[in-house]
């Protein structure tokens, strides 16, 4: 039995080879996309430490969120959507860290804007006691 | 076909590649779309770029966010995904650049406000100053008022003190326990006589002045005589004396209220009448003023 399939096992060798030269030629699995996922990971590090987590909470955990997805990706060997989630977990990031910064300028604006506004409320009363 | 994912640092060279797929693309479909989303990224885009006291403050961001923008819009025929993906990616840049312009544009109205704060506390304390300049010169000029009333009533004090003493001097009045006594000579008077030498009388024309001077100052005037002559008789002319001098006084303008004549003959004397000049010092009119509450004399001894 063997021996009659001998010639057609060679053939199924080959065909299998064939085939995974041709998937090699046409989309060789690309590497995992490392330098992504550290550019994510820095991103959110970056964005925790300016406390995004106060003040752009949502956004900080949607890039969380996304770097998670990019790393079940890479699992699942599907590198170009692990590269996309990645992508997308560090302009995420990078969002949640500009709102923040954005927050905190205004509340600064705010606080000034409270400051002189007591400082000419208070001259009003004294301007009009005297 | 771009079928991997962007990397979005190398954005312009991206934005030519996507720009020639657009055209194959273009060159080969025949109704090409533009992926879902894209249009509400571009709208967003759009909104902020036409927002100029924002846009001013993000020209690096907009033009990233433009970037993406593009490759958003390029379409992708059957990959879905990476449609979304893309549209994905322009939009969290367009949001950057919104975040990032609210910044930059909160950053250029401190300079406003701290111009504002600054302005206010230089006014604050303007006032606190010119407040605290009034208060101490009106502060000061009370002090100096109340110190040149004070002065002026110790002055005029002083110096009504000093007046009664000078106009006593003048008199060459005694200050006794009764009061100032202003003695009349008897050269006033001729012996015998209890008429007063005819014309003015200097020493009388003084205490004129005086009473004039200190109107609530009231006067007794005594006449005492030596021990010539009956006591009766001295009696008489003592009382005729004081009555005279009370007269002239009137005559000259002084309320006979404020003068009380008595005759005291000659029981007072104040020197002894065995020698000439002791009866010529005992033959006198007293004209002693009384002392006024109002204002002290010079202390009594």
């Amino acid at each position: 039995m063997f021996a009659t399939n001998r010639p057609r096992r060679l053939l199924a060798v080959a065909a299998c080879a064939a085939t995974m030269l041709l998937i090699g030629a046409c989309a060789s699995a690309p590497p995992s996309p490392t330098a992504a996922l550290t550019e994510a990971k820095s991103a959110i590090q970056a964005a925790e430490r300016d406390d995004a987590s106060h003040f752009a909470a949502a956004e900080l955990d949607k890039a969380r969120q996304k770097l998670i997805l990019a790393n079940k990706a890479v699992v699942a060997e599907d590198m170009i959507l692990a590269e996309r989630f990645a992508q997308e977990a560090t302009v995420t990031a990078n969002l949640a860290a500009a709102k923040t910064a954005a927050t905190k300028a205004v509340a600064i604006n705010e606080e000034m804007g409270r400051g002189t506004e007591a400082l000419l409320e208070e001259m009003q009363r004294v301007g009009d006691q005297q | 076909m771009n079928t991997s994912t962007i990397n979005y640092a190398r954005v312009p060279r991206m934005l030519a590649v996507a720009a020639a797929v657009t055209l194959a693309v273009t060159s080969c479909a025949t109704a090409p779309q533009s992926p879902n989303g894209s249009a509400e990224v571009r709208n967003k885009l759009n909104a902020l770029q036409s927002n100029s006291s924002l846009a001013n403050h993000v020209p690096v961001e907009l033009r990233e966010a433009e970037a993406a923008v593009l490759i958003a819009e390029a379409p992708v025929g059957q990959d879905v995904a990476l449609g979304q993906h893309r549209v994905y990616m322009a939009d969290q840049l367009v949001e950057i650049a919104t975040a990032n312009a609210a910044t930059g544009y909160a950053e250029g109205q401190r300079e406003v406000l701290a111009q504002k704060r600054d302005n206010a506390r230089l006014d604050a304390r303007t006032r606190e100053a010119d407040k605290a300049r009034r208060e101490s010169a009106m502060a000061k000029s009370a002090t100096e008022d109340a110190r040149a009333a004070a002065a002026t009533n110790a002055t005029e004090a002083a110096e009504k003190e000093k007046e009664l003493l000078r106009q006593i001097d003048v008199l060459q009045a005694e200050a006794t326990d009764r009061g100032l006594v202003l003695t009349l000579g008897d050269v006033l008077f001729a012996t015998g006589r209890s008429d007063l030498k005819s014309g003015r009388n200097n020493t009388l024309d003084k205490l004129i002045v005086f009473l004039n001077e200190y109107p609530d100052r009231s006067v007794t005037i005594e006449g005492h005589t030596d021990d010539v002559g009956s006591l009766e008789m001295n009696q008489t002319l003592s009382q005729h004396r004081a009555n005279n001098v009370k007269s002239y006084l009137t005559q000259h303008g002084i309320q006979s209220a404020r003068l009380a004549a008595t005759g005291m003959g000659e029981t007072v004397p104040i020197a002894d009448n065995l020698s000439a000049s002791g009866r010529q010092q005992n033959r006198r009119v007293e004209v002693i003023i009384q002392k006024s509450p109002a204002v002290p004399t010079a202390s009594t001894n």
